[in-house]
């Protein structure tokens, strides 16, 4: 399923503008925010009781870093173990991960580990993978130790940030963190089949991002 | 924008929101009322005697035109064969699997799941205690504690909920609940979730055949068919689709089985074959595929289920029950 942008890789004549589209996908426990915590970054909104996500869900949202946007492909998916059959799916060719857990619940903690050992060994050699420890607003009944998750975080050269969906804390900025890490020249090239299922987009597409989108 | 006679509230409970289209709504009620009021006559005569109903062309008719509200739990309890094997198994069995000791582990991920079971119900929203809420903690806890295989399975709870707007009766949706997820459908709730994944396969092919173009420019963006369609078949498009057009859905659903829903999904794709094949890249793909769901065509429930059994043309049970062999097939050979 390589190129299915179908977008013409021109050389890249002009740097400016350039437009960079990475598939990211949310992963972890039941009920620990991955939906919440792409609301509050695609739509600033947070609901006290999101509905439990069935299947996967799909959205979109830019980021700007300074001469780049980055527009996030992002895919959220259920959180329950039997729908694990079907997560490959999602995190096949995705450039970037957010491994969400609950802060309040350490065995989601450990079910954060799972999906990290198993992204690294499945999916795409390159991935960014972030660590988010989710419910940051709920310090009072935290059970995981921020420490012990930032250790954890840095044995595995995953970004690690505690979030909060609900006070938008560290929201944006674990997004922004992503799309930083995120390479964004190498496949200017487009050289070879290397990087496969990444898409540069140069300005032609989705144009109304192309100038001043930081909000 | 014209004051509308309708209430922020549906008439199952659902909070209409803010760019809920009243307008468009209105012009639909003004359709479906006199289509209602008749198929309410026509029913009243024929559940003078319930226990005459008996399966055959008139009842089919019948169901594909809908249930009124008023005898819809009762039918569904009829023709699912719900009451029959309430009665094979002993009406006391949902009593007594209340009673039996629960594991926990299965009962806190449904605990987690009930505020998160339709927020935007008046009879799920309106407080840790409320009762709808507690009767579905109950059916999902019993049925949970019954099928252990299954256990308990995201998705379940919004067709219980729905279950019990519709027959206000725990133990009915249990028994609804029960029938659908062990006859009715083929295995999509257990540990794997194999048969959703197979009949995602079979729909497909379904559409490979049947809307050739679609399905290349489907493969050719690199969507992949559960990406959209896997709620579609696990909630039985609750979630999905406008209620009253569910239950329209569900009326065939329990009178003529798993078929419809192959129906319902090739008539919600061809409906918007100019949409889809338009879109040039896999996000506008995706989005054009969320928002068929939206489309003022599933509004109008009662002509949409007029065309589910025209727009995707013969759909035999022998063509379904063969692919879904060959699929199932494939899958453990690879």
């Amino acid at each position: 399923m390589a190129n299915r942008g179908g977008a013409a890789q021109r050389p890249n004549s002009q740097t400016q503008g350039k437009i960079c589209q990475f598939k990211l996908v949310l992963l972890g426990e039941s009920a620990v925010g991955k939906s919440s915590l792409v609301l509050r970054f695609v739509k600033g909104q947070f609901h006290e009781y999101q509905e439990s996500t069935i299947g996967a869900a799909f959205l979109t949202q830019t980021v700007c870093l300074e001469d780049t946007t980055v527009k996030f492909e992002i895919w959220d998916t259920a959180g329950q173990e039997r729908y694990h059959s079907l997560a490959p799916m999602y995190y096949r060719g995705a450039q970037a991960a957010i491994i969400v857990y609950d802060i309040t619940n350490m065995d989601s903690f450990g079910r954060a580990k799972v999906w990290v050992k198993e992204l690294q060994r499945q999916a795409s050699p390159n991935i960014v993978i972030a660590l988010a420890g989710n419910k940051a607003d709920l310090a009072n009944s935290r059970a995981v130790e921020c420490d012990e998750a930032q250790a954890y975080a840095d044995e595995n050269g995953l970004l690690f940030m505690e979030t909060s969906a609900k006070t938008a804390k560290n929201v944006n900025e674990i997004f922004l963190a992503i799309a930083k890490k995120l390479p964004k020249n190498e496949q200017v090239s487009g050289a070879g089949s290397a990087n496969q299922g990444r898409r540069l987009v140069e300005s032609d597409s989705s144009a109304k991002t192309a100038g001043n989108c930081c909000k | 924008m014209a004051k509308s006679s309708f209430s922020k509230v549906d008439e199952y409970g659902f909070e209409r929101g803010d760019d809920f289209n009243y307008e468009a709504y209105e012009e639909f009620m003004s359709e479906y009322l006199p289509v209602l009021a008749r198929r309410s006559r026509k029913w009243a005569r024929l559940m003078i005697n319930p226990n005459s109903l008996k399966r055959g062309p008139l009842v089919k008719r019948y169901m594909r035109k809908g249930v009124p509200a008023e005898h819809r739990a009762e039918v569904w309890l009829w023709a699912s064969g719900a009451t029959q094997l309430r009665e094979k198994m002993g009406p006391n069995l949902y009593r007594e699997l209340l009673n039996e000791t629960h594991d926990n582990e299965v009962v806190s991920s449904i605990r987690v799941d009930l505020p998160r079971t339709f927020p935007d119900n008046i009879f799920f929203n309106q407080s840790d205690q409320c009762e709808q809420r507690n009767q579905l903690f109950r059916v999902l806890c019993a049925y949970a504690h019954h099928n252990k295989r299954v256990g308990y399975c995201q998705g379940l709870n919004y067709i219980a909920g729905l279950l019990l707007l519709v027959t206000k009766s725990e133990e009915n949706s249990f028994w609804l609940l029960k029938i659908l997820v062990e006859q009715i459908l083929p295995d999509y709730y257990g540990p794997t979730m194999e048969g959703v994944v197979v009949d995602i396969d079979v729909l497909g092919e379904l559409v490979r055949l049947k809307a050739p173009a679609i399905h290349r420019q489907v493969s050719d963006l690199g969507l992949p068919w559960p990406v959209v369609t896997t709620k579609w078949f696990i909630c039985l498009f609750a979630e999905v689709l406008p209620v009253e057009t569910v239950l329209r859905i569900w009326d065939c659903l329990f009178y003529e089985g798993s078929k419809i829903i192959f129906r319902v999904c090739l008539t919600l794709i061809k409906n918007q074959t100019n949409s889809l094949l338009t879109c040039e890249d896999f996000g506008s793909l995706a989005s054009a595929f969320k928002s068929l769901s939206n489309d003022s065509s599933t509004l109008h429930c009662h002509l949409f289920m007029k065309n589910i059994f025209q727009v995707p043309g013969p759909l035999p049970t022998s063509t379904i029950i063969r692919l879904r062999e060959k699929i199932s097939q494939e899958r453990h050979k690879s």
